[in-house]
């Protein structure tokens, strides 16, 4: 999987590079407009995350060549802007997702997933960890191959942890992502446990591993390893 | 006032006055001219009846006009005028004379001569002269009132279309303030002045208007670095201690990013950005809410009660209905006590949500000022925003105390007084 990261900000682009390469995929850098306008009409990607607010120009108006040379690409603005109308135009020109600054890496990662499971039909529907299986496409979750029923929020929950799996999530950016920009929340985050608990009930009923770790009653990670 | 009714009262006063004073010098000029004219007249009487006196000796007599008769020398009178009254026998009054007293001597006899003249004139004389006056007074007043009626119309046309201009002229749009030219030299210079000083200002406010907008962009950035890194160290096998220090700065750098951009929402809603307004039924928005809220209503074991007989219907921009609900509501959970209740009661002009709550010393005048808060926890910015949309949409709002509940109502039926620009 081929991601283009087209960011001015050096630190902001080699922390975000650092991390997707990790997730598997591999990255390459544009810092500049004019870098990214060539390597968009050169080289074919997979997914192309574009920030607006470019020093020598604006993202937006690459949104065109990307359409030209790139359909296949999934395009993923990210804006210092929490501007609705770049947000309206952005999709209007054929953008996949929208995020705004400042972003958490395992937010951007559940984005780069469901853009991708969006874009391919062939199979790639299936999210997979070990006993467990989720279809992105017809929303059921099964366990040892028995279909579980969860709620809209579990299931939200169960499909942001595997993607997100052996990393480290804090209660605030899980409630975030299952809350999209409900502001001014402050601490009313603990309401994620009751999920939580009924998620790992549901599948220890169907005889799968509890894979929630608590971290200090602060995070959770979603992992099998020890 | 009106100018022109201030230049026209002016304009009255002035010429009032000023024929006052011409009409009472009139009077006296008149009045001295008369008088010498009197004299030189019974000048010429007394010397025809000394004429008569000499030829024939006749003494003429016609009260009170002539008075004539021998008189001894001790009885010489020196020549003198004066004024006198006489009544008169057939009005019966008082009537003025102008007396005239001389003795002459005449074949050595001595004749005093006593001739008087009638000075009632003067009443018709003043009538002769405050009557025209007062004419002119009337007509001039008249002319000049019909005058600068019409001159308004069409001097004044071009000043008072500029006004109505500047009148509705705003910054918050985009077109530069464009005034008619007068060919009136002062008004023209006025105008000059005036966009020089529109054009300044509206320099001034978009810049502020950018710099805001921008500085809080900018943070973003930086923020973004932090928070990026942050979450990196978190994967690592962090000890307990250095862990929670990760999530608690993790917080704060969110906490700093959500308040910027509250700051900046405050900022874009006070500049009037979001313009593009709908007829919106509150009643389903406040349902979307309230389905939204429900895991929290849950935790806190909170009882919400909708009662809605009517619907409510605002023109509003769509996002701005969507944070003011979210804001109430939010602070409607957040300021709950456990097993507490929220009440939301729609009508067809008013939406009001009360909560249970803690006391607290906050009155309409400060609730809803910005960084007013209770605890640490929120920034204090909600409902600074939420008073802000409906200060835009002309909506009132206010915050009262019911049988110790916190209530907030938005009425819409509510006469806004714009502030003079």
């Amino acid at each position: 999987m081929k991601i283009l990261i087209i960011e001015d900000e050096t630190e902001l682009l080699i922390t975000t590079a650092n991390y997707l390469t990790k997730e598997g995929f591999t990255c390459e850098l544009a810092k500049s407009f004019a870098a990214a306008d060539e390597k968009v009409s050169i080289y074919q990607y997979d997914i192309i995350l574009l920030d607006i607010t470019l020093p020598d120009g604006n993202g937006l108006d690459l949104m065109k060549a990307i359409k030209q040379n790139n359909l296949q690409a999934g395009v993923i603005i990210i804006s210092a802007k929490n501007s609705l109308d770049d947000k309206i135009s952005g999709l209007d020109l054929g953008a996949d997702d929208y995020m705004t600054k400042p972003f958490q890496l395992s937010e951007l990662n559940s984005r780069i997933r469901a853009v991708l499971r969006r874009r391919k039909f062939d199979g790639s529907n299936i999210v997979e960890f070990n006993e467990i299986g989720i279809n992105t496409h017809s929303r059921e979750v099964t366990v040892n191959d028995v279909i579980i029923n969860l709620t809209k929020r579990e299931y939200e929950l169960l499909l942001y942890f595997i993607i997100n799996k052996n990393r480290v999530l804090t209660k605030e950016a899980i409630a975030e992502h299952l809350w999209n920009d409900n502001i001014d929340l402050a601490d009313n985050f603990d309401f994620i446990y009751t999920h939580l608990n009924n998620l790992r009930k549901k599948i220890r009923k169907a005889k799968g591993s509890d894979y929630f770790k608590t971290l200090y009653g602060m995070g959770y990670k979603f992992t099998d390893q020890t | 006032m009106k100018f022109l009714n201030k230049i026209n009262r002016q304009y009255f006063w002035t010429l009032s006055i000023s024929l006052m004073v011409v009409s009472l010098v009139g009077y006296f000029v008149l009045r001295m001219i008369l008088k010498d004219e009197i004299k030189e007249d019974i000048l010429e009487k007394e010397y025809a009846i000394v004429k008569e006196i000499k030829s024939d000796g006749n003494l003429p007599n016609i009260y009170p006009i002539i008075e004539t008769k021998k008189v001894t020398k001790n009885k010489i009178e020196a020549k003198s005028y004066k004024e006198i009254y006489i009544s008169d026998e057939s009005e019966n009054e008082l009537e003025p004379y102008l007396e005239y007293t001389n003795t002459v001597k005449i074949n050595n006899q001595y004749y005093l001569i006593k001739l008087r003249h009638s000075l009632l004139e003067n009443d018709a004389l003043i009538v002769a002269i405050a009557l025209p006056l007062l004419l002119l007074l009337i007509l001039t007043f008249t002319i000049l009132f019909i005058l600068t009626k019409k001159w308004n119309k069409t001097l004044w046309k071009d000043f008072e279309k500029n006004l109505q201009t500047i009148e509705s002229f705003s910054f918050k749009n985009i077109q530069d303030l464009s005034l008619k030219q007068t060919h009136i030299e002062e008004f023209d210079r006025l105008n000059k002045t005036i966009i020089n000083l529109t054009d300044k200002l509206s320099k001034d406010y978009t810049i502020l208007k950018q710099f805001t907008e921008n500085a809080s962009h900018e943070l973003q950035t930086p923020l973004s670095i932090i928070l990026l890194n942050l979450e990196e160290l978190l994967q690592q096998d962090l000890p307990e201690q250095a862990f929670k220090q990760v999530v608690a700065s993790i917080n704060a750098v969110k906490r700093l990013s959500s308040l910027n951009q509250s700051l900046l929402l405050l900022t874009k809603i006070e500049n009037n950005q979001f313009n593009d307004r709908n007829e919106l039924i509150i009643n389903k928005i406040v349902e979307n809410k309230m389905q939204e809220f429900t895991p929290l209503l849950e935790k806190q074991q909170l009882k919400i009660e909708l009662n809605t007989s009517e619907s409510l219907v605002l023109k509003l921009n769509e996002k701005l209905a969507g944070i003011l609900i979210n804001n109430l509501f939010s602070n409607a959970v957040k300021h709950n006590i456990p097993n507490g209740t929220i009440e939301i009661t729609i009508t067809e002009n008013e939406l009001k949500i009360c909560n249970t709550g803690k006391e607290n010393t906050l009155t309409n005048d400060t609730v809803f000022n910005r960084f007013t808060k209770e605890n640490s926890q929120s920034y204090g910015l909600g409902l600074a925003i939420v008073k802000q949309i409906c200060d835009n949409h002309h909506l009132k709002i206010y915050y009262t105390k019911e049988n110790e509940k916190h209530c907030f109502t938005i009425n819409k039926n509510f006469i806004y007084f714009k502030k003079g620009y």
